[in-house]
């Protein structure tokens, strides 16, 4: 729970930018959109994580 | 109190990351806003827990009613929730769904306040002569 997973999220998002531009390049227009796609599935895991702690952090906390 | 800087360095990072990447990937802008949202809201709900032992002690010794704070800590639940969907709606740029989920949060919380205002209103009755 800290700076880090920002940097991480910062992170996958360029790289996907990336990957997707040079995939772009070389022609393979469809894996640029699979690999864009993957990019953003590993993004929102690691946000429903986050989520689901919290959520479950308000449960025991706010006696729900 | 560390807290404070630890608030304010998350909140600041992530607003920087999102200028970043919002020229490069848009969509992951909202994303890192949500995620430094959960991360704020993380650390703030077990400092809110202190808060809730102190309340709870004093509720016990005023000898109101226990269901009352019980009801109280959750409509403060509900509030923190809502609060926290509203805001993400109204970063993902459809401020209308924001609107609707903060009106069923009031909703919600009037329902849930019932049985407050009766409970003051016997309480007020008993004193009347």
């Amino acid at each position: 729970m800290g700076v880090d997973i920002i940097f991480k999220i910062a992170a996958i998002g360029i790289l996907t930018a990336i990957v997707g531009q040079i995939l772009k390049q070389t022609g393979k227009d469809e894996i640029a959109t699979l690999s864009t796609l993957a990019g953003l599935i590993i993004v929102l895991l690691m946000i429903l994580g986050m989520i689901g702690d919290l959520f479950t952090a308000i449960k025991t906390l706010f006696s729900f | 109190m560390d807290l404070v800087y630890k608030i304010v360095a998350v909140a600041l990072v992530g607003c920087i990351a999102t200028i970043i990447v919002k020229p490069v990937r848009s969509d992951y802008a909202v994303l890192i806003a949500l995620a430094s949202g959960v991360i704020i809201l993380a650390m703030l709900v077990n400092y809110l827990s202190s808060v809730f032992d102190a309340l709870k002690l004093i509720i016990n010794t005023t000898g109101i009613s226990g269901n009352l704070y019980s009801l109280l800590i959750k409509i403060v639940g509900i509030g923190y929730l809502i609060e926290f969907t509203a805001g993400i709606c109204a970063d993902t740029g459809n401020s209308s769904l924001g609107d609707k989920v903060l009106l069923g949060g009031k909703i919600i919380i009037l329902v849930m306040a019932m049985p407050i205002v009766t409970s003051i209103l016997q309480i007020i009755m008993e004193l009347l002569p």
